[in-house]
């Protein structure tokens, strides 16, 4: 039986302590949260201990992993400290502010045989994952462009209070929302050779970028056009569209269905010259827990299967993650860079 | 319980399988009166029983029910709540506490409010889950006043969040208070139905309503579709089969056939945005019932 603590009990807090808990060789026994609230319910209702400080959760004997789900400010502190305890440490996405803290958190992780996972769960959906088979097979030829789109009613209105509103906190579309997608181009195409073009929009938050456009370049000579949103009103809930054109053909994906083109039969099966549809149902496998996607409780069940030794783990890793924290990172200078030279934005 | 029961996903734009279709449906829906038409159709096909999640869009639907009585004398009730997108985005914006102050207090006047405040006490923080969970229900519940209720499902996300946490208490509380406050049956959506069956039999709440993904294509039933068969064949509850068409991925005739062969199985959520799709649908299910459930359950 593997024992868990989770730090930070807001909503990816509780998600995890769910689909964990579900899970037959696992008991999560402790809990960490900033509000006495939560700590009270958690210690009532939910039969966890429950602890203001992770440093005297963390050193509570018998404890094999820790989940860290606190803002992203304070992500780097709370693994060190995990790591510090010789735990497992799966951390929500984005890793953390910066590829300094990220670097630190690696070199802390030579030498001692821990699993490390961040929470980039968009690499455990059905859809993209079968994408990122196609895109391998290279049935589509040379890449010549990309599109992806992510857009949601995340933020409608300005929040004072969130810690999403907050840069130094971790908050903004860039670190808080379009980090996923900024992930799953280096999942399915590989991190640019440069960006450029970036321009950050504020919609409805004072302190804060809510939209985010940015061109990749490739030296290959790979291009792809990156737009986020989590200020349109006009979606239920955050969507993913991906489409990339290669030489021999196309793909369109978002997260419930695909269709891809090719100029000539692919030697994999089932595929045909032409266009060919597939939808989640086609694929997806059932999990053994399901809240609020296949994804969630792949990404947790992976993280248990590398400690349990079942799986080999890399996936989502923190080195996987820091590539990500780079490009957010080169995203963020080069929009910086951008208004400093043009001073006709507004 | 009915056993045909017209479920309203399609009215906010939710698709599992496609996002285009879900686009569609979310333009074709845009305005309240085109989501009436669609009810209109049902009930004149012979419908009386709609499950409703407590979107903000019910609750003007709700309205011209209390409206028109004589209209929909008839129709049988069975809300979900709470629509979880609503939530998720409050707490996105303000924090898991200032989204429950926000719950609890929006959109009253000032004595309903007031009276909220003195059962409440002045702020969540002074409350614990239970407590809470049954003033939730309460606001949620608002938009139905005056309507004819047969059953109160908790909506699948808090349904299965709740499962995997365990929460025995807040299970039993969310029972007793369906029960004492509205005098209807506690009923559960959820994505995990044999897990959850055994849990409420824990929980000591007797002979549940569970509704969950039934499908041929074994689509969103987890842990797997023999785990399903089985807790059909094996378990004393009310099982209600939603999804049977896994959202268009599987031929209407060969979805209802699968469905209805099933043991036990007490009645079937559908939606369906055409007046043929409608017509189709609940003709296909009688059909298939006629001597098999419906004589069962005498409806």
């Amino acid at each position: 039986m593997l024992r868990g603590a989770i730090i930070g009990l807001g909503r990816m807090g509780l998600t995890h302590f769910s689909i964990l808990n579900s899970h037959p060789d696992v008991r999560v026994a402790a809990v960490c949260d900033t509000h006495a609230f939560v700590r009270k319910n958690a210690e009532q209702y939910l039969g966890v201990k429950a602890f203001s400080d992770y440093e005297e959760m963390l050193a509570e004997p018998d404890l094999d992993f820790a989940v860290v789900a606190t803002p992203t400010a304070k992500h780097k502190e709370a693994v060190q400290c995990a790591l510090r305890h010789k735990l497992h440490v799966f951390v929500e996405k984005p890793f953390t502010l910066n590829p300094q803290e990220g670097s630190e958190l690696l070199s802390l992780l030579q030498g001692a045989d821990l699993i490390n996972q961040v929470g980039y769960v968009v690499r455990f959906n059905d859809v993209f994952m079968q994408v990122k088979k196609v895109l391998d097979s290279r049935a589509m030829g040379e890449l010549i462009s990309f599109r992806i789109e992510m857009n949601g009613p995340t933020v409608l209105h300005d929040s004072k209070s969130s810690w999403r509103s907050k840069v130094d906190a971790g908050g903004g579309c860039l670190y808080d929302f379009a980090s996923h997608a900024v992930d799953l181009v280096n999942y399915l195409i590989g991190p640019p050779d440069k960006v450029t073009g970036t321009v950050f929009r504020s919609i409805h938050s004072a302190r804060v970028e809510d939209a985010v456009c940015t061109t990749y370049l490739y030296t290959t000579g790979l291009w792809g056009n990156f737009m986020v949103n989590w200020s349109d009103a006009s979606y239920r809930k955050p969507m993913y569209r991906f489409e990339v054109l290669g030489r021999n053909g196309k793909l369109i994906a978002d997260s419930h269905s695909y269709k891809a083109f090719f100029t000539q039969k692919p030697t994999f099966d089932g595929f045909v010259a032409g266009w060919n549809q597939r939808h989640i149902t086609d694929f997806a496998k059932p999990v053994r827990f399901y809240l609020r996607g296949f994804e969630f409780t792949r990404q947790l069940d992976y993280f248990v299967d590398c400690m349990q030794g079942k799986s080999q783990c890399g996936v989502s890793s923190f080195a996987s993650a820091l590539e990500t924290d780079r490009v957010i990172a080169r995203i963020r200078d080069n929009a910086q860079g951008e208004r400093r030279g043009e001073k006709w934005i507004a | 319980m009915d056993s045909i029961i017209f479920g309203d996903n399609q009215f906010f734009g939710i698709n599992h399988v496609s996002e285009d279709k879900a686009q569609a449906l979310a333009e074709r829906f845009k305005d309240v009166r085109a989501i009436l038409d669609v009810v209109d159709t049902a009930y004149d096909c012979g419908i009386r029983a709609f499950m409703f999640n407590t979107h903000d869009r019910v609750a003007e639907v709700c309205d011209h029910f209390r409206a028109n009585p004589q209209r929909y004398k008839d129709i049988r009730l069975y809300p979900s709540m709470p629509y979880a997108h609503k939530y998720a985005n409050a707490v996105n914006e303000k924090g898991m506490i200032g989204a429950l102050n926000e719950f609890l207090f929006a959109d009253r006047t000032a004595r309903q409010a007031f009276s909220t405040l003195v059962r409440g006490g002045w702020s969540v923080i002074n409350r614990d889950m239970v407590s809470i969970m049954g003033l939730l229900v309460d606001a949620e519940m608002r938009m139905f006043r005056g309507l004819n209720i047969k059953a109160i499902f908790l909506q699948n996300i808090v349904t299965d969040l709740l499962l995997g946490l365990e929460a025995k208490d807040v299970f039993r509380a969310f029972a007793e208070h369906v029960r004492t406050t509205y005098g209807v049956d506690p009923a559960f959506n959820t994505m995990n139905m044999p897990r959850l069956v055994e849990f409420l039999d824990e929980c000591g709440i007797s002979n549940p309503i569970v509704c969950s993904s039934i499908n041929k294509a074994g689509y969103f039933m987890s842990p797997g579709a023999e785990k399903y068969e089985e807790t059909l064949c094996s378990s004393s509850f009310r099982p209600i089969a939603m999804s049977v068409l896994a959202s268009g991925a599987i031929p209407a005739e060969e979805a209802i056939d699968y469905v209805c062969g099933l043991p036990n199985l007490q009645g079937i959520v559908f939606g369906a945005s055409s007046k043929a799709h409608i017509i189709e649908t609940r003709e296909l299910i009688l059909s298939r019932w006629k001597e098999g459930m419906l004589a069962r359950t005498g409806s």
